[in-house]
């Protein structure tokens, strides 16, 4: 176990030590989420600096109703009659004592259209805001002189689906809430298992590639067997995997914990609970985490054994096709049944093991699956582990040590029954 | 406890329908430095790839300590291989220790070791840096310290010298001499034929896959003696012609007189005194390991062989 250890340690500290990690790993969430967090901060700051605006109405009759609105989110707003002329407010903006004036005139009871005059262009935000206030101004007007202007208003608004199950209601929103995050959960856990045993795999590959490629292979295999080298290099790139994750996720954690809040309280919005409801339970991350770590053994197995098989980049390029394959095509499966349902029979291929992490997982985490499907998954996926390490062992164990050109399936075979 | 370090039995190994090895029966006494010598690919490295258990053989048997190599007999071997094993990327004292514990050393052990070995072989000040940063030479020697520095009862060391200064190998000879006094077993190839004939007790030579010849070397080059002499003299050769010498080289200030001279070393020696020549010297010509192998390989592989070995020089 020591030599395992041995192994285990130099090839994680020779991973995590590399600029590569160090840049993928911590400068990569830190620059997101340093870049997310400054454009939120800007943006809110730019839009508070700036609130000095004025409304000239030549109609005379919506132009405070506006300003009205306006004001209550927090700007600082005049309203000006025809007598006042573009030429004085321009002068305003010119000599900063104003940002901007709507103008606003028969058009924009008519059909809406409105001028926004300032020296910068303005922001989505505050674009979205003027014209959604303007709008609904003049929509107010019109639809007050009407006698059923509420359910018209009502309907300009939007309708609302309701969806009642004939099965028993279990607990209304809740259920609902659970399900979005489930979905949610499912396609991006998905998507993290499909990208991580890709990458790491293709980690474990270059590692024995490199090692058979320069010999370093047959001085290490005279002190250790083939198995605890395979055991140790597998486990180290999977700690440095697991190191990674573990970055990401806690990252992500800050950015969910500060930084949604700190942008939704400066939008003055109330959606605070309703983001954060959507978060996954750490039951789920414990069964991503689970699925990971079958996962990626079963696929690091199998990445190693193309390893060992090639004596080339170019040869081992195209030889690692079938392994990628049997992650594409559940990948391209899932992304098709996103909801995890509507395909019943899906449900068992997610049941093969190869295919059941980027399968699997997402059905459990939307619970479009019953358990003991999900149980049965990981059960299989063990046992497909342990056929697949012992083959693949094998494969390891002879190819490692052959130079040349690569088996063709006939050996491979041969290889697996005399090693 | 059997007194063989290595023994190789009828063992012949093939690549397709290359033979690498042909037949090869080999007895390596414990304690001993011995040198396996041959052009390039003659089944040297095929040789020691048996030995170590990274080929196994089509026929025959190959025995490690007296038995199959296997793991635990592996391990007290230090080995060498010819394609030069590092790991490129890491710290040349990291890449030391890590060998070291894996082969069984705890980490402060390793530690102090390889720093000895790196202060010996005026590698101390490299210790940080990369392998890959390193001369070939450089990476060489580090490989080297590799192998010895867990202690192993046995070296074997494929073509250790080459691509090494006259400098480090003589360097490098000197640690194989005191590992040998130290009791080690010591198995290197070399294509370097004055090399093995400094280094070793024992040669075996190899040619296209067969064994030409092999044993103590000094019992070699005394049966293997001609019969020619060097005489070194004062004075003209005149004495030499009027014996009926007439085919003579001239060496290094000394006269050689092949045998075919068909003169007894009795009337040479006496017709010197008769004369009232100054010897200086008069010696019974011993082969040299290169002539040994032309008389021996020639016969069969004398032209791909010699141009192999003098491309190599």
């Amino acid at each position: 176990m020591r030599q395992v250890w041995i192994v285990m340690r130099r090839e994680y500290l020779e991973r995590v030590k590399t600029k590569g990690f160090i840049l993928s790993t911590i400068a990569l969430p830190v620059l997101m989420v340093g870049l997310i967090g400054l454009s939120a901060f800007l943006g809110v700051q730019s839009e508070r600096s700036q609130r000095e605006l004025a409304v000239i109405d030549y109609t005379g009759l919506i132009g405070e109703e506006v300003a009205g609105r306006l004001a209550a989110f927090g700007y600082e707003m005049e309203v000006v009659g025809a007598d006042v002329g573009q030429e004085e407010l321009d002068r305003q903006i010119m000599e900063d004592e104003l940002e901007g004036y709507l103008v606003i005139d028969d058009l924009t009871l008519t059909e809406g259209v409105f001028a926004y005059r300032g020296k910068d262009r303005p922001g989505s935000l505050r674009r979205n805001l003027f014209e959604r206030f303007v709008v609904q101004t003049a929509l107010d007007r019109h639809l007050s002189a009407l006698e059923d202007g509420a359910s018209v208003r009502a309907l300009i608004e939007g309708g609302q689906l309701d969806f009642e199950s004939v099965v028993e209601e279990t607990d209304g929103e809740d259920a609902e809430v659970n399900r979005i995050t489930g979905i949610v959960t499912g396609f991006g856990g998905a998507f993290l298992l499909y990208f991580t045993m890709l990458l790491y795999g293709a980690y474990v590959l270059r590692s024995v590639l490199d090692e058979k490629r320069n010999r370093v292979v047959e001085v290490v295999i005279s002190s250790i067997s083939p198995w605890r080298l395979l055991l140790g290099k597998v486990l180290g790139v999977g700690s440095m995997g697991l190191t990674q994750l573990g970055i990401w996720f806690a990252s992500a954690a800050v950015l969910a914990m500060f930084g949604v809040p700190f942008v939704v309280a400066q939008l003055q919005a109330t959606g605070l609970e309703d983001v954060l409801q959507f978060l996954p339970g750490p039951g789920v991350i414990a069964l991503l985490g689970t699925y990971f770590v079958l996962g990626y053994f079963l696929y690091a197995s199998m990445f190693a054994a193309v390893g060992a098989m090639c004596s080339s980049e170019e040869e081992a390029q195209q030889a690692q096709f079938p392994v990628m394959m049997l992650l594409i095509v559940p990948f391209v499966l899932q992304m098709a049944t996103i909801e995890g349902s509507g395909f019943a029979w899906m449900d068992w291929v997610a049941l093969f093991p190869y295919f059941s992490p980027v399968m699997m997982f997402p059905r459990a985490a939307a619970g479009a699956v019953p358990w003991w499907m999900v149980a049965s998954s990981l059960v299989l996926m063990a046992l497909a582990l342990v056929g697949t390490a012992w083959v693949a062992g094998r494969i390891y164990r002879v190819g490692i040590l052959m130079q040349g050109k690569r088996p063709t399936l006939r050996e491979l075979v041969r290889w697996v029954k005399t090693a | 406890m059997t007194e063989l370090a290595v023994r190789l039995a009828g063992v012949t190994k093939k690549f397709g329908t290359h033979t690498a090895v042909s037949n090869f029966d080999l007895e390596i006494p414990r304690g001993t430095i011995v040198g396996l010598l041959g052009p390039n690919g003659s089944g040297k490295t095929t040789m020691i790839r048996m030995i170590m258990a990274i080929l196994l053989p089509d026929r025959g048997t190959v025995e490690l300590f007296g038995g199959f190599p296997d793991f635990a007999r592996r391990s007290r071997v230090g080995y060498l291989p010819e394609e030069r094993g590092v790991y490129e990327k890491m710290k040349v004292l990291e890449q030391l220790v890590f060998l070291g514990e894996l082969r069984g050393l705890a980490r402060r052990e390793a530690q102090s070791r390889a720093g000895q070995w790196l202060e010996r072989l005026e590698l101390s000040e490299w210790s940080g840096k990369k392998i890959q940063e390193l001369s070939k030479g450089m990476q060489q020697k580090v490989q080297f310290i590799g192998t010895v520095l867990h202690d192993p009862d046995m070296l074997i060391l494929d073509e250790p010298f080459s691509g090494l200064d006259p400098i480090n190998q003589e360097v490098l000879e000197a640690i194989v001499r005191e590992e040998r006094e130290r009791g080690k077993t010591i198995l290197f190839s070399t294509h370097l034929m004055e090399q093995a004939e400094r280094l070793c007790e024992r040669v075996c030579l190899i040619s296209r896959s067969h064994k030409v010849l092999d044993g103590d070397l000094k019992k070699l080059k005394r049966r293997e003696r001609s019969g020619a002499v060097a005489v070194e003299f004062q004075g003209d050769a005149g004495w030499l012609t009027r014996l009926g010498i007439h085919d003579i080289e001239v060496v290094d200030d000394a006269h050689h007189i092949p045998v075919t001279n068909r003169v007894g070393h009795d009337s040479i020696l006496a017709a010197a005194v008769r004369e009232g020549v100054t010897l200086r010297r008069f010696e019974v010509l011993e082969p040299t390991l290169r002539e040994i192998f032309v008389r021996h390989a020639g016969e069969q592989s004398e032209e791909p062989a010699m141009a192999a070995m003098g491309g190599a020089r």
